[in-house]
């Protein structure tokens, strides 16, 4: 078992609405990643996976607020850090973000090396720009960026271009965790390829520790990540070997999201795709029992009674549902 | 370097265009209006002659002088020739003066009431629109309404209720003119001091009218560049707010700078209100006059003035544009 870099226990952070509801986007989330592995998050639209990414960076600005819960990075706990503490000694270097819309996260009138040199500098004044710019153009290199980028204005670069270079800004201070929220899903798939092989690269080059990598396309998180986690509504349904999750999931919901994926072959047309109906729940007022009772196939009157915990299924396997490991085996077996 | 001389270059032949149909119009418009003020001059110079024939003579002199007798795209030949050299012409109702030298004693006024309001103007409202953004709450709530109102007041209102409360009942500021009426023009303290008290009513009245529109539309931009995504990644790449808000700030100021350059090119057409109304010695006062003379040649020179204002403004902000934004110039280059 190699070293934890990040372990989040019983994380729960808050959005505060302009009427002042509490609407709690993540519940009690715990989760951990060890040096050299990566994480996947999968969940629909809204289930609270971006909400989950700017909350392990422990730098909360409005409408998001944290209520409880520790996040350790390498084992240093930063949940109740000042903030100020956090921008200077934990963005950028021990954890690092690369943002779901990547396509704007570049400042449209500043060249990319300005912006580098303002990352760098925001953690270490002395920098010089003579160092920054042979740091930067050596780190670009080896990203298979051509360094000329550096000169570039952000829209003098194509899409999939500005993408990669936001992933090589991000991890310039080399984080202990890189948060990678949807960095392929705007792409076209020969760039979305590329940003794959770049992040897999900065894996194995030791460049980041760890990874988090948000999706909502499983197929990807397979190829990407040693393990797999499901949200839905705010909470973990489902958390295993991404193997497992993918080919043998626990959770209606987990399964019901493996069966809805497009994969092409001969007499797609003709095939029935199966979806998950309906919508997530409105978390201003959670449902009181299973929060996926409500689009839940297998639902019974008792899903809808007490909160439902977290269940041990198997080795490092958790998921949430009243049912045993094979009861719902049973469920799944009558039901095909 | 490439793309940016075809930007330039388009731009320029752009705006050639523009200066042609512009000046065709600035000539054959003011000859458009009724009435004949040769016959006025005329009338004015034969007073009490009684001989007819006389009068119908001096009225040729002055048609052949004036060239109103000849076709009208003659007259414009002529005057394409005349203004190439740098001659306005004279003017028909302050005969025989100069246009050029009316024109030139009027315009140092509008430039020095006009430049310095516009400006301050700029950066007041700018800053208020900014510091609303930024502080959001009671500030944003307070100022934007008080803005909004006093930005859709119209200019002749807001210089009427300020030469009313300060110039009339209050006696603070003279009510008209550029200086002293006892006065004459010379570098003695008492006329720069009555200089500087006259100037305060036109002055404020300018600033007050420009200030709610750019606070608006620099709130408005600050608060939409506030919520850009580059604003989120810079904060969780661990860089500072204050950088973080120059970024924004630069970038919300660039469709200001427009309209900077907008309102300093129609200076001379926005101080017509405020000139009238303090009678205030600028172009737009003697643009009224001219109006008013139906005197061709000072109208058509001094509408050629702003063109040429308004031109060089825009061109010399479509050009700045491209040098500080890579936007433009990206898109000027596909």
């Amino acid at each position: 078992m190699g070293k934890v870099m990040l372990e989040v226990r019983d994380l729960t952070t808050k959005y505060i609405t302009r009427f002042r509801e509490d609407v709690y986007a993540v519940d009690h989330v715990s989760l951990k990643v060890e040096e050299g592995k990566s994480l996947g998050i999968a969940g629909e639209s809204g289930c609270g996976k971006s909400t989950l990414a700017l909350s392990l960076m422990g730098y909360y600005f409005p409408p998001l607020y944290y209520t409880s819960g520790d996040i350790i990075i390498d084992g240093r706990n930063i949940s109740g850090m000042n903030p100020d503490d956090v921008r200077r000694s934990i963005l950028g270097t021990e954890i690092a973000y690369i943002p779901q819309a990547a396509m704007n996260a570049l400042n449209p009138t500043q060249k990319v090396i300005h912006f580098v040199e303002d990352v760098i500098q925001a953690h270490n004044p002395k920098a010089t720009k003579k160092e920054i710019y042979e740091l930067a153009s050596e780190r670009f290199h080896l990203l298979g960026l051509p360094p000329e980028v550096l000169q570039k204005y952000p829209v003098e670069l194509s899409g999939g271009m500005k993408q990669r270079t936001v992933i090589a800004v991000s991890v310039i201070l080399g984080p202990k965790v890189l948060i990678a929220d949807e960095p392929s899903s705007a792409l076209d798939v020969t760039s979305q390829k590329m940003v794959i092989k770049m992040l897999r690269d900065l894996m194995e080059s030791g460049l980041i520790k760890s990874m988090i990598f948000i999706t909502h396309e499983l197929p990807l998180l397979y190829n990407v990540t040693d393990h797999i986690m499901v949200m839905y509504a705010g909470q973990i349904v489902e958390h295993g070997a991404a193997s497992e999750a993918v080919f043998d999931p626990l959770h209606p919901y987990s399964k019901g999201l493996m069966g809805s994926i497009i994969v092409p072959e001969a007499g797609l047309r003709e095939h029935k795709l199966t979806a998950v109906p309906g919508v997530p729940p409105n978390l201003k007022k959670p449902p009181s029992g299973c929060r996926f009772a409500e689009r839940c196939k297998y639902v019974r009157p008792e899903c809808r009674g007490a909160a439902v915990n977290i269940r041990e299924g198997g080795v490092g396997r958790t998921y949430r549902c009243i049912l045993t490991e094979s009861e719902l085996r049973e469920v799944y077996k009558n039901a095909a | 370097m490439k793309a940016y001389q075809k930007y330039f270059t388009t731009k320029l032949v752009w705006f050639l265009t523009t200066f042609v149909f512009a000046f065709l119009l600035n000539f054959i418009l003011p000859r458009l209006m009724p009435g004949d003020p040769v016959a006025v001059i005329t009338q004015r110079v034969t007073q009490g002659m009684t001989s007819q024939s006389g009068a119908q003579a001096v009225y040729q002199q002055y048609a052949e002088q004036f060239g109103t007798n000849k076709p009208i795209w003659e007259q414009f030949f002529k005057y394409v020739v005349n203004v190439a050299q740098g001659d306005l012409g004279v003017s028909f109702s302050q005969y025989p003066r100069p246009v050029a030298d009316i024109l030139g004693a009027s315009i140092g006024w509008t430039i020095a009431l006009q430049f310095p309001a516009i400006i301050v103007g700029w950066l007041i409202g700018n800053s208020l629109g900014a510091l609303a953004a930024y502080l959001k709450g009671g500030f944003d709530k307070v100022l934007m309404p008080i803005s909004i109102f006093v930005s859709n007041f119209p200019a002749f209102g807001m210089a009427v209720i300020m030469l009313v409360v300060f110039g009339v009942n209050l006696r603070w500021f003279p009510t008209s003119g550029g200086y002293g009426f006892d006065l004459i023009p010379s570098p003695t303290a008492e006329f720069v001091w009555s200089v500087i008290v006259h100037y305060q009513l036109p002055f404020w009245s300018i600033v007050l009218i420009s200030i709610g529109g750019q606070a608006i539309g620099m709130r408005s931009m600050a608060i939409y560049e506030l919520n850009a995504d580059y604003v989120k990644y810079s904060r969780f790449m661990g860089i500072k707010d204050w950088k973080i808000i120059g970024y924004v700030f630069r970038n919300a100021m660039l469709p200001q700078i427009t309209g900077l350059a907008l309102s300093i090119g129609t200076m001379v057409g926005g101080a017509l209100v405020a000139e009238i109304i303090f009678s205030y010695p600028g172009l737009g006062f003697t643009l009224l006059n001219g109006v008013v003379g139906q005197d061709y040649p000072l109208i058509s020179a001094a509408t050629l003035i702003i063109t040429v204002m308004v031109l060089i403004a825009n061109f010399s902000i479509e050009i700045i544009y491209g040098l500080i934004d890579p936007r433009v110039k990206a898109a000027q280059a596909d």
